[in-house]
């Protein structure tokens, strides 16, 4: 029985992503909720209080104590891990489990920094990073 | 044929779900609300706040205050595993608690998020 070619393109697509995937891993750890510019929008310098603050971000991770005033910070951290294990592909053949591992790792650890004054109004806020978020990469070169 | 083709999908899907994984982990106690809602702002003591929550995870000094905190971490991960892909998610969030007590020791500002409410098993790493 011949198989008609548009059956063969579907059928050979899935080989070909099976093979190239062969002992793949996708990993993701993220601490807190990231932040973005537009979630930090409302503030604005000498207005903001640290409450109003609070109110919509939630606490902080830590309030430190500096010359000008207090300083909170939000950290969180989006890590993006990539794995691909290509010796899979002769683990059917082989009489031991040969490894040929490239993996990629994006941290993506940043946090969100305001400065008071000593009546709880932001005068300054920044991000520590200005980070674009990594991606799923498993190319290290 | 459709009780084949169900069963051959079956059999698809088991072969291809290798297993799944739960786990949980966990950093400090968890931050009673009944006690946090005992502390009165301008009334509660440094020593009644110590008898409702224990010794502080952090003392800070801010601003001419005494500043206690108190946190914990909850992680949440979900793995698939599959023959040929992997997938991985770890959730972390945190309930911080910061009690701003005065210079005479009495409870000034009450701050608390508790974010780990919202905290799920996942297992899809990509999208948000």
């Amino acid at each position: 029985m011949k198989l008609p070619m548009s059956r063969i393109y579907p059928m050979l697509f899935f080989t070909v992503m099976c093979v190239t995937s062969l002992g793949c891993n996708v990993v993701r750890i993220t601490l807190n909720t990231t932040l973005t510019q537009d979630d930090v929008a409302f503030i604005i310098p000498g207005q903001t209080t640290l409450a109003d603050v609070i109110t919509k971000l939630g606490t902080p991770d830590s309030i430190t104590d500096s010359y000008q005033g207090v300083v909170a910070t939000y950290r969180f951290l989006d890590m993006k891990y990539a794995r691909v294990n290509f010796g899979w592909l002769l683990k059917p053949w082989s009489p031991f489990d040969p490894d040929l591992i490239i993996s990629r790792t994006g941290l993506g650890v940043d946090a969100f920094e305001l400065l008071c004054d000593s009546n709880w109004v932001v005068t300054h806020q920044s991000f520590l990073r200005h980070l674009s978020g990594p991606r799923f990469n498993p190319y290290p070169f | 044929m459709i009780v084949l083709r169900s069963l051959l999908l079956l059999m698809a899907v088991g072969l291809l779900v290798q297993g799944c994984a739960f786990s949980r982990g966990t950093l400090g106690d968890d931050i009673g609300s009944e006690a946090v809602a005992a502390i009165k702002k301008g009334t509660t003591t440094k020593a009644e706040m110590l008898a409702l929550l224990g010794a502080p995870d952090r003392l800070l000094q801010v601003n001419g205050r005494d500043v206690f905190q108190y946190y914990r971490y909850d992680a949440k991960v979900g793995s698939l595993l599959l023959i040929i892909i992997n997938f991985s998610r770890f959730s972390i969030k945190s309930d911080d608690l910061f009690v701003i007590l005065n210079r005479e020791g009495i409870v000034e500002d009450i701050i608390l998020s508790k974010r780990t409410d919202g905290l799920e098993f996942r297992f899809w790493p990509f999208g948000e």
